[in-house]
């Protein structure tokens, strides 16, 4: 019998929350073991299980309506291509089912429910015929109970109470204790065992817990020393009367009611190595058993302690609700309902769900037609650059970095810029000069075998350094015990104090003053663990795919990036995701270092007139660290000045333009103050919104980077360098897709689900985040563990699905999707809208299955001077222009802090 | 003169700041962030600068009293500033003006923002009222004030249970508390002794500071905003209660009893906790209780630097709780090594099985809760619900007439 549990818990394992610990967290589709599914489907069956929002509220996509940004050309494109239709009016002298939509659609109706429409019906009133023939003819609807698949759910349902309330705390706390990597003074004894061992060694001993729920429980734990997992759930499940057919639906349900930390334990128990500490032997079904063995103490004592009352009502009636929404709209549309149960029928089948579905594929629409329309009117207008490039700048694709990019060509004509996945193709185990643990920077599907460790070279001030690290370790711990904490609260009180002044009202200051004896880090090399032949095929690989190497500039820049802020459990889910929720600094670096070896340049027959460089960039605080500058040949030392000199001022400008999406910001922020504004924002300790990271994620663009040269995309767009002409047999354009479809449509979807339902898939407001073992937050001191994002981080998101332009012909997309399962299921099943974008300017939106070809609506197409003409003064999302190249602008850049920092 | 002015400004600013607040935005006047956030903030500056003011003018002209009349018949409004209550004033107006411009940025665009700022605002007032109140009197209206809005801000995100239920509980161990200080005036006013007011007032510092066996609320408090949980929790709130004895003059052995019961007993409870919220609550309830063997011991000036040097810490330490991860990182970068493994010495000072014992006790948090709402408060719920069930059976026994609806009288 114990033999079942196993199945039964893999398959439940599968719908649990995928996130593992905070400290690198990787983007991916929330719904990701739903993606078989077509995403309309997913999104409710997904509702339905885990008792989330599947679209965007009903409310909010008629806001939509009403301000213009959902049009009634959507609604009736959306209409006309999603509704079955014979062209016969419903009824005689009615709409056709098409009209109906379009006309439904158009208009919130608010059905009172329940009591409500009850109170209303009897306070008003006769309402005439109409309503008299609608009741007649309303369907009878039995109430029915939801699912029950819980034990739980049957005592709650019976008695009114909750076992959960019992036995969740106590899980809760076990839990905690025994996956905490550092929190605890004390660390859980025995845990090394396993949770259940655990469990039973801890709760098994007389003299227990008083709470009268667990009478009884250390004897059964002693009873039951040497069961297994398997065998404790079976008896548990036993207990509870549960039959044994729906043992599956019980385990599901079971995990599912606290399923952060259940998640959280599964993570563990196949990831170890992503502890950020040192995992302990997570088991699912150790933790499955803990929480049945409290289920059965917590239901039987609420079965004994209070008596069943509840009734549940059977008996049929009309439905009510449905009758008086069909009897309001038929006033609205002024349609006089002659055949009610037709009209019953038609108005019951654009019910809610529906509804927000159609709704929001308009609003998915009008946001498709704004971007192709941009980038079609854009060709007209976009001018390849004829001159030798002074230096050209290889950036992730981060749609974070397409303000940086424009800015960069747009204040310097004559620099080029790409963009690939920002690990650079170096998939490697990093240790850097002080990391103590290798940590993989590499997209999560890569297992790197190759270790790369950043080795000191020449003096550090290491000790000064370790020795301020140690007096705060002390300080930190010491100040929560009793005696070291009485000595150190009388010592450190006014220490306490100007910390309190500084970083409440100086936030930028007091980082500063944290700071200032940090010094310059010591100078350091990288070993890299690759042959010359390895190397050789990673560069080569990302300078052909990008382009580089048919003619690569004096000075060619790689730049990772990643995000440094404080107040913020979430930080590294601003880094890179590519690198695996790291910072991709290491990487350029390390590209830099291969494509300068002699052997590599040879082998390639790089030119002697081309150097390397790595940079790293800050997405928080725009600032930019170089790598290996004392290695530059002095040939390449000043054209290496004017480019970082012409980035600079790139990143005054992208943080001006980022600036805008901050309320604190005013809308006539300074140029010059606009990257004291956004360090601001990186280091102040009550500030929860450090950037706004990945949030208006919406495009990604496959293809060559002269065709959205000089396009303002709003930094919503990822932009992925993609060189036709060098890929004959499809082998580049296959390899980005299945790197960039699966990765651009985690980050796009992870954002969707936490914007539609931030409490159900995000977690919620960050501002009563408490932070539990290092390893997630709780809302308060004992919750389950949140996963997804904060509402802070997804506010100003907008759910549209990626819409995936790709610079190929329909064609050849299609041969790739039918070779490779995974990307066929993501863009088949509709989680990601995939575009073909051929070379002569011709597009087919992947539809029903098939590319369709695409005609351009809009005519108006703003061409301006500056990127700052289309964003100055707004705060909303702003549509595609074309910004025209070298208009001279005075930019104030600070040389020193960007190289300080 | 001028000392008494300052006096009445810094009580008076903010409790007329409260009131005008509430009004407008009663009124349904829309007031914006920055408006509403600078008035509660303009209002603890003004306090915490009278309270400076107050410093220098008695210094030289001795301790500050001023009599605005009487409320009504016995009730006198005096208040008084001296060595004891200048500083801790103006410790706490000084923080509530502090987390007030932190949380201008915290709460910026919450929808509870203007809400938030007027439960700092009524905190700030009455901690003030508190402080600086001449009478035990005039101090329980403060207290009273003070613990409505802590309860409130504990359930500030009110469309979850959980911060709901814990404003509830917080709010219900004050009401257990305010038996012990209304008795406490009670016995005062009627000449009542010294030991039976100190015994009274004790019993009300247990439950505003936590102290053990009543503190099971505090680790459940930290629901709120970090900015409130840590003006209150880790700083003004649960500082009143030794504020309340070193105002009336109260040590002994009892007090020494309850704070050296506490710090063994939070000490103990606070190692084994795991979110960091939880472990700095701990921490609190560990040195408020020192502060009561303190005062216990009669080190009163000992006790006031403690007081006020351990809010300032820990009310800094709990708004960087939120950055714990990036310090932990940067920290293990730093040591270039793991962080120390902590609690050792309890590996080798303890057989394994006393370990075990005193761990499950430990994260228990040590059965003071389950004790107190199983055993005390659902006994008490249990009775009288026997009660009502045997009054049910006898009215029905002795009346003639059956009940018309059997059912419904369950």
């Amino acid at each position: 019998m114990s033999g079942l549990i196993g199945p039964l818990v893999e398959r439940a394992a599968g719908l649990l929350p995928e996130q593992g610990p905070l400290q690198a967290f990787v983007h991916h589709n929330t719904l990701h073991a739903f993606e078989h599914l077509p995403f309309a489907d997913a999104v409710v069956r997904a509702g339905e299980l885990f008792g989330t929002e599947p679209f965007p509220a009903e409310a909010e996509l008629h806001g939509h309506v009403r301000s213009g940004r959902i049009t009634h050309a959507d609604i009736d494109a959306v209409v006309a291509a999603e509704v079955a239709d014979d062209g016969a009016p419903i009824m005689p002298g009615g709409p056709t089912r098409r009209e109906f939509h379009a006309l439904r659609l158009r208009h919130l109706v608010d059905v009172p429910r329940g009591a409500a429409l009850s109170w209303l019906l009897a306070e008003s009133a006769d309402l005439g015929v109409t309503w008299d023939c609608l009741r007649e003819a309303a369907p009878r609807v039995v109430p029915v109970a939801g699912p029950m698949p819980r034990p739980r759910d049957r005592v709650l349902a019976a008695t009114g109470v909750d076992p959960d309330q019992l036995a969740h705390p106590v899980l809760i706390r076990l839990t905690a204790a025994f996956l905490d990597q550092g929190v605890a003074y004390w660390p859980m004894p025995g845990r090394d065992g396993g949770l259940l061992a655990a469990f039973v060694a801890l709760y098994g001993k007389p003299g227990g817990p008083p709470d009268r729920f667990l009478r009884g429980l250390p004897a059964c734990l002693r009873a039951h020393r040497d069961w297994d997992a398997e065998r404790t759930i079976a008896w548990a499940l036993t207990e509870l009367e549960v039959p044994e057919p729906e043992w599956g639906e019980a385990v599901l349900a079971t995990l599912l009611s606290l399923r952060g930390w259940a998640g959280m334990v599964r993570h563990l128990e196949l990831r170890p190595d992503r502890a950020p500490v040192a995992a302990p032997p997570a088991r699912l079904v150790d933790y499955l058993a803990v929480q049945l063995v409290l289920d059965v103490f917590a239901a039987r004592h609420v079965l004994a302690t209070t008596d069943p009352h509840l009734v549940v009502e059977v008996t049929a009636r009309p439905d009510l609700e449905l009758a008086y929404e069909a009897f309001v709209l038929a006033e609205i549309l002024g349609v006089e309902p002659t055949d009610p149960t037709a009209w019953l029928t038609v108005v019951g089948g654009c019910d809610g769900i529906e509804r927000r579905r159609l709704l929001h594929a308009a609003y998915e629409r009008r946001h498709r037609v704004g971007v192709l329309d941009g980038l079609a009117a854009h060709q007209a207008l976009s001018t390849q650059v004829t001159e030798a490039p002074a230096f050209q700048a290889v950036f992730c694709i981060d749609e974070r970095e397409e303000s940086l990019r424009r800015h960069l060509e747009e204040n310097s004509p004559s620099v080029e810029t790409f963009g690939y996945a920002g690990f650079f193709g170096v998939a490697m185990n990093y240790r850097g000069a002080h990391d103590i643990k290798s940590t993989p920077l590499c997209p999560v599907v890569i297992t790197p075998t190759h270790d790369v460790v950043e080795r000191p070279i020449g003096s550090t001030r290491a000790f000064t350094r370790r020795a301020r690290a140690g007096w705060t370790h002390l300080v930190s711990v010491g100040s929560r015990t009793l005696a070291r904490g009485g000595v150190l609260s009388l010592a450190m009180g006014v220490a306490g104090f100007c910390s309190l002044v500084s970083r409440c009202l100086f936030p930028r200051q007091a980082q500063h003053w944290a700071h200032r004896f940090d010094g310059k880090p010591p100078a350091t090399r990288l070993d890299l663990g690759f042959t010359v032949a390895e190397m050789t095929a990673i560069v080569a690989n990302v300078l052909r795919t990008t382009g580089v190497l048919a003619a690569p500039a004096p000075i060619v820049l790689l730049v990772g990036h990643g995000s440094s802020s404080m107040n913020n459990p979430h930080e590294s889910a601003h880094d890179c995701g590519a690198t695996g929720g790291g910072r991709g600094g290491p990487n350029a670096r390390a590209f830099a270092a291969m494509a300068n070896h002699p052997d590599v340049r040879s082998g390639l027959g790089l030119p002697d007139g081309t150097w390397f460089v790595g940079a790293y960039h800050n997405t928080c605080d725009d600032s930019v660290t170089y790598f290996d500058e004392d290695l530059v040949p002095s040939s390449h030392l000043e054209p290496l000045a004017a480019a970082k000199f012409a980035l600079a001022e790139a990143c005054v400008l992208a943080a001006h333009e980022r600036c805008r999406r901050f309320e604190t910001a005013p809308t006539d922020l300074a140029l010059a103050d606009a990257l004291a504004h956004a360090e601001t924002h990186a280091v102040d300790l009550g500030q929860p919104r450090p950037e706004y990271g990945h949030a208006t994620n919406a495009v990604c663009v496959v293809g060559r980077r002269s065709r959205t040269r000089g396009l303002y995309l709003d930094r919503r767009a990822f932009l992925v360098s993609y060189d036709p002409a060098a890929d004959t047999d499809d082998a580049l354009l296959t390899g980005l897709l299945l790197a960039v479809g699966p990765v651009c449509a985690g980050i796009n979807l992870e954002y969707y689900f936490s914007y539609i339902d931030p409490a159900g898939y995000g977690c919620g407001t960050k501002l009563p985040h408490n932070i539990t073992g290092l390893i997630g937050v709780m809302d308060g001191h004992a919750s389950d563990l949140r996963t997804g994002l904060p509402w802070q981080m997804v506010e100003i998101h907008e759910p549209v699905r990626l819409l995936l332009v790709v610079e190929a012909s329909p064609a050849r997309l299609l041969a790739i999707l039918a070779a490779h399962a995974n990307l066929g299921r993501l863009v088949g099943n509709g989680w990601v809208q995939l575009v073909s974008w051929d070379s002569d300017g011709q597009m087919n939106v992947f539809q029903d299955g098939a590319f369709q070809p695409y005609t351009p609506e809009t005519g108006h197409f703003p061409v301006v001077e500056r990127s700052a003409d289309v964003y100055a003064g707004k705060r909303e999302h702003l549509g595609c222009a074309h910004v025209m190249a070298a208009i001279e602008l005075p930019v104030p850049v600070f040389a020193a802090t960007q190289d300080a920092l | 003169m001028s000392g008494q002015v300052l006096l009445v400004a810094a009580v008076a600013v903010p409790l007329v700041t409260v009131f005008v607040l509430a009004l407008v935005l009663w009124s349904g006047r829309p007031l914006g962030e920055r408006a509403v956030s600078n008035l509660v903030i303009l209002a603890a500056a003004v306090s915490a600068v009278s309270g400076l003011g107050m410093a220098v003018v008695s210094l030289v002209d001795g301790p500050i009293a001023v009599s605005l009349g009487t409320w009504f018949a016995d009730f006198p409004l005096r208040l008084r500033a001296d060595w004891l209550s200048i500083p801790v004033a103006t410790m706490a107006a000084l923080l509530g003006c502090l987390i007030g411009a932190f949380s201008q940025r915290y709460l910026h665009r919450d929808p509870g923002f203007r809400r938030f700022y007027l439960l700092l605002a009524l905190f700030v007032a009455a901690v003030e009222l508190v402080v600086l109140a001449g009478t035990l009197d005039l101090l329980i209206v403060g207290w009273e004030l003070a613990g409505l809005a802590s309860a409130l801000l504990i359930a500030f995100f009110h469309h979850r249970n959980g911060p709901v239920a814990h404003g509830l509980r917080a709010f219900i161990t004050y009401r257990v508390s305010d038996i012990g200080l209304v008795g406490a005036a009670v016995v005062e006013h009627r000449g009542g002794s010294h030991t039976a007011v100190g015994l009274l007032l004790l019993w009300a510092v247990i439950g505003k500071s936590a102290q053990f066996p009543l503190g099971g609320w505090l680790p459940r408090a930290m629901e709120g905003p970090t900015p409130s949980s840590a003006i209150c929790y880790g700083a003004i709130s649960v500082s009143l209660g030794p504020y309340l004895l070193l105002r009336n003059g109260i040590n002994g052995s009892a007090v020494v009893a309850v704070g050296v019961v506490t710090a063994v007993f939070a000490t103990l409870v606070g190692r084994a906790q795991t979110d960091i919220k939880s472990t700095l609550a701990y921490a609190s309830m560990t040195q408020i209780a020192l502060v009561l063997v303190e005062i216990g011991l009669g080190l009163e000036v000992l006790a006031l630097v403690h007081l006020l040097a351990h809010a300032a810490l820990r009310s800094a330490q709990i708004l960087r709780s939120p950055s714990l991860l990036h310090d932990h990182h940067h920290l293990e970068q730093a040591l270039n090594a793991p962080l120390p493994r902590t609690g050792k010495h309890f590996d080798w000072l303890l057989p394994r099985g006393a370990q075990a014992w005193l761990y499950r006790f430990a994260l228990e948090r040590g059965y003071v809760d389950a004790f107190l709402v199983d055993r005390v408060v659902g006994g008490l719920v249990r009775a009288v619900r026997g009660l009502d069930a045997a009054g049910e059976r006898w009215v029905r026994r002795s009346s003639t007439r059956p009940p018309a609806h059997p059912a419904v009288s369950r």
